[in-house]
Formats: C-alpha cells, structure tokens, sequence
C-alpha cells in the first residue's frame, strides 16, 4: 500500500506549511468534499490528512447499501440527490462505481410495522422517490427464496419496496473519488495523523499533524467513528454520538439466488448477493460503546439464525470473512453538519451511523458549498447540532423504545 | 475476547446479561436554573473516551441493579478503577 508504487490516483505530494482548507479524514465524506471543493468552487489548495490509508474506516469496509427511503422530509432529498449522482459521478470520474440499481425490500413483521412504512412510503413518494406497499405475496414474487411461512419467528407480513436503490461498489468510490481530487490538485496525505486543531479568537488556525503544523483558516472535521473522540479531546466539543462496532460477513459465492437488497429490522439482518456470489450479510451494532472493531461469536450465531429463518435456502452454507467497523450514532439516527459554529472555519460532517455511505456524494457536494461560501446550504440547515438542545431531533426511527447507545 | 462485567450484587456475570446505560455524568443537574443547554449536555452529549472511561450499567437480566464501573473502549474490558478514583462509591 505504501510501497514503492506510485498510488492509483497520482503521484505523492510534498506536505506543505499552509493551505486554504484543510480535511481529517481520507474516507468516503473527506475525499467527497475535496473533490467538490475543488472541482466546483475553485478552492483547489486542499490538503486531506489520512491517519492510515483512505478508505481504511467505514469508507472500506461497509456492505454498500444505496437506497434513499428514509423517514423525513429533512432527510428524503438529501438521501434522493446522493443516490441519483451515482451514475453521474461514475461518467464525471470516468471510474466504474458499480452501480448496481437492483432495488431494496425492507421487510415488515408486524401490522404496527406495515402502518410505519405507509407513512415512510408517503413521504417518499411525495419527495419523488419510488416506493411501495406490498403484501407478502408480492415479495414472495421478487424474491423466491424469501420464507412467507407464518411458522418462523417473525413472519413477514409484507415489505416496502425501494426500485431505485441498490449497491454501488464502496472502494471504486474511494479510488475514484481520490483520482478525482487528485485531477483537481488536492494533496492526499497517508500516514498522516491529524493531532491537534488550533484557533485563535474565534477563528481556525491550524492542525498539527504528526509530520508537523499546518496553518489553515477551514478545517473539516470528517473522521467517520472518531470524529466525535476527535472533537471532545482536541477541541473539548461534546456531540450526542455513541460510537459502536458494526460487524458484517459474506458467505462462500452461491449461483444467482438474491438479486435485491433484502432487509428486515425484527430480524436485525441484511443480505444481498455481491456480484461475485457471495451473500454480504450485516447485522445491528454491539450493544454498548467501543473502538474494537472486533468480530464476536455472539454475533456470528445470531446472523446463521436470523438468515436461516428467512432465507432458509442458506442453511449449512459456510461464512467465508468477517470484519467490523464504527458506527457513530446519534439519538435521532440522523447526522450532524455543521459549521463556524462555536468556532469560525471549524466545520463538522459526522454522526452518520451506518448512512454514510449512501449519503456521501450529495454531502460532500453540499459540504463543499459550505466550506466555500462559508453560507450554510438550505439543504444542510436542519442538520446543525443545536437541535438537540432546541428539543428538535429528528425522527428517523419510528418508535424509540429504549434510548440506547445504537438509540 | 468477550465482555464480562462485575455486578455488585451477582459479581462477574457476562457482558450480555447487562444493558449499558451512558457514560457517567456525574449527578443529574437541579431543576432550579436548568438550562436547555446543560440538560442536553447531561442527557445527549458523550465525550467519546478512546481508552478507559466510567460508566453506567444494569444487571438487567440479573439482580436489576444499576452501578457504575471502568471500561476501556479500544479493547472492550472491564477495568480497575484509575488511582484517582480510588475510595470513592
Ligand atoms: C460494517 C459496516 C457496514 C456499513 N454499511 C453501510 C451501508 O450499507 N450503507 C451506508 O450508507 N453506510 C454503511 N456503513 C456506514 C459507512 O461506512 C460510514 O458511515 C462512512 O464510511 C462514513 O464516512 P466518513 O468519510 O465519514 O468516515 P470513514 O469512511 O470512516 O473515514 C474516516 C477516516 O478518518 C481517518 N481518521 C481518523 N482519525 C484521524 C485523525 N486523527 N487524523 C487523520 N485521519 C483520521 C480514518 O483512518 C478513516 O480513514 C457501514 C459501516 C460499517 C462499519
Ligand atoms: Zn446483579
């Protein structure tokens, strides 16, 4: 990785003492916002600090979902705009994302859950996503391996049906959106841990890196898990986030048996087949906070059960990898973005849970505009981090029963 | 390398029997000059510790006590209360 080769996406760049504006965090919103920056607003002095290599977080290691039925309207056109620039950005990089737009199931288990979906369907179809009701028939109908049986745990009772959402491939988005920033003479710094976050007067001045200081008037705080550590310690700024680990498998390649993205929440399991076969299957976070990002036996047994209750056709297949990542979490599952706010040039885009993949292009296009007008994007304003003291979170889940770390 | 916690009533139970429930804030701010500010402080906001940190816990398929105890976050195990904590509840 760091060897002798030259990188995919150019040649390495010397660290400079200053630039215009200045990104922690090589993963998918980072490298998103710096090729925005650059490519739309001109500001092509960037610097991108990657403690690791980029796509080393979340960026490499989600299962790729796309879909942008959410629950809000604060939210629908956000996730609309970023799933309809997938195949927008694969001609603009002139790099093959993979789209795959083979649809999302999202499965239902009770009548309470098929009345939250109506509601969550209605609001997509009037931000003009696609989206509808069906019975367990019609999903019988889609997906032939899927078990209606009313004998399993927690039968199905039907699902909401997402056409246009799908899979793209995840690390053809990072190689991609790296060559892109590069084309436009953003320096993509590996290995290069950001350390410290200066201000003077209210105002951003720098970031110390562990290869030395860098002055700078914007900084974007876009570390995926560890954003929030990042911003605690360095600046002593609390956000709502708990931070877990999410782990997700893939099981020995099959023939076509799955080709949509199937979901269910009673089940806490997702599945799809990859292009090469496998089934990606994921699964809900640990039950309480950490770093780890280690596989557990605990979650291993829950996902052979929970897929051999619903597509028992998997049954005594062999799971081939496992691996784990962080999810940051917030109270209302829906993100933070925010800027010069309580810090002038200090701009935050974190909070994504498991989201931010799905959500990268149209926020780093947003992010951008941000950094650069230093005006917040209409799209962007009900995301800012007051709302939690306002009492106005956001309501991307419909029930909280508890209030847990994963909420 | 599994979580195991020490409850005061049952004692070394495993991870799973437990509901984690939020960094320790320390008391619950007085209701005379709250601030929407500090009850958001004290109800959403987490510092995020990468290392130990004191927390919250219930025993919630046990005993149903609530206490807190150390944990460190990067290798998910219970740990010793730090020197400075020491003698305190
Ligand atoms: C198992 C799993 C499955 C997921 N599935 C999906 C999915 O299906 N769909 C979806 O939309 N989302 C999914 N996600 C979530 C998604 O991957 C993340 O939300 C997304 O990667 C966040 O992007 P980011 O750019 O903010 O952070 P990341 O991609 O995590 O990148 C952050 C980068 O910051 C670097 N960094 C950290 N600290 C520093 C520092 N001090 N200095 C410099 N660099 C630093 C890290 O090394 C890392 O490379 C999943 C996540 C996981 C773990
Ligand atoms: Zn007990």
């Amino acid at each position: 990785m760091f060897g002798k080769r030259k990188p995919l996406w150019g040649t390495k760049k010397r660290l400079k003492s200053s630039y215009d504006a200045v990104i922690i965090g090589g993963g998918l919103h980072g490298l998103a916002a710096a090729y925005y920056l650059a490519k739309e607003h001109g500001l092509t002095d960037v610097a991108i600090l990657e403690k690791r290599y980029i796509g080393f977080g979340g960026a490499g290691r989600n299962t790729a979902i796309v879909r942008a039925n959410q629950r809000t309207q604060e939210n629908v056109p956000l996730y609309k705009e970023a799933l309809d620039l997938w195949p927008v950005l694969t001609k603009e990089l002139n790099f093959n994302l993979m789209f795959n737009n083979c649809g999302n199931l999202n499965l239902m288990h009770s009548e309470a859950a098929m009345k939250a979906a109506r509601m969550t369907i209605a609001t997509a179809q009037f931000h003009g996503v696609e989206s509808h009701l069906i019975d367990a028939k019609e999903a019988k109908a889609l997906v032939p391996a899927l078990n209606i049986s009313e004998d399993i745990t927690f039968p199905i009772h039907g699902a909401m049906y997402h056409p246009p959402g799908g899979i793209v491939r995840h690390d053809a988005v990072v190689w991609g959106l790296a060559k892109g920033c590069a084309k436009h003479g953003v320096h993509i710094h590996q290995q290069t841990e950001a350390t410290g976050i200066l201000s003077a007067g209210g105002r951003i001045t720098g970031v110390d890196t562990a290869r030395g200081r860098i002055q700078t008037p914007r900084v974007l705080v876009s570390a995926g898990g560890y954003s929030a550590g990042i911003m605690y310690h360095m600046l002593g700024i609390k956000l709502p986030i708990s931070v877990l680990t999410i782990q997700a498998m893939v099981t020995q390649p099959l023939k076509p048996i799955l080709d949509h993205v199937v979901s269910s929440g009673a089940y806490h399991c997702y599945a799809n087949q990859t292009l090469k076969g496998e089934i990606a299957t994921g699964a809900h976070m640990d039950p309480w906070p950490n770093y780890t990002t280690q596989n557990t036996a605990h979650y291993i047994k829950h996902q052979a059960e929970a897929l051999s209750d619903w597509l028992p056709c998997l049954r005594g297949v062999k799971f081939m990898r496992i691996w784990g990542g962080l999810a940051d979490m917030t109270p209302d599952m829906a993100p933070v973005m925010d800027g010069n706010d309580p810090i002038d040039g200090l701009y935050m885009d974190c909070g994504w849970g498991y989201f931010g993949f799905k959500s990268c292009s149209a926020v780093g296009k947003y992010m951008a505009e941000y950094m650069a007008t230093g005006n917040c994007p209409e799209m962007l304003k009900p995301f800012h981090l007051r709302r939690y003291e306002n009492h106005r979170l956001m309501g991307e889940t419909a029930a909280l029963v508890n209030y847990t770390p994963d909420n | 390398m599994a979580l195991t916690l020490t409850c005061p009533v049952c004692g070394k139970r495993n991870g799973y029997e437990f509901r984690y429930g939020g960094e320790d804030k320390g008391p619950r701010p007085a209701e005379e000059g709250l601030t929407p500010r500090a009850w958001c402080d004290y109800v959403h906001m987490n510092t995020c510790t990468v290392g130990i940190q004191k927390e919250w816990w219930c025993h919630r398929d046990g005993c149903g006590a609530w206490f807190t105890t150390f944990r460190d976050t990067t290798k998910n195990l219970e740990v010793k209360p730090p020197e400075a904590e020491n003698g305190q509840a």
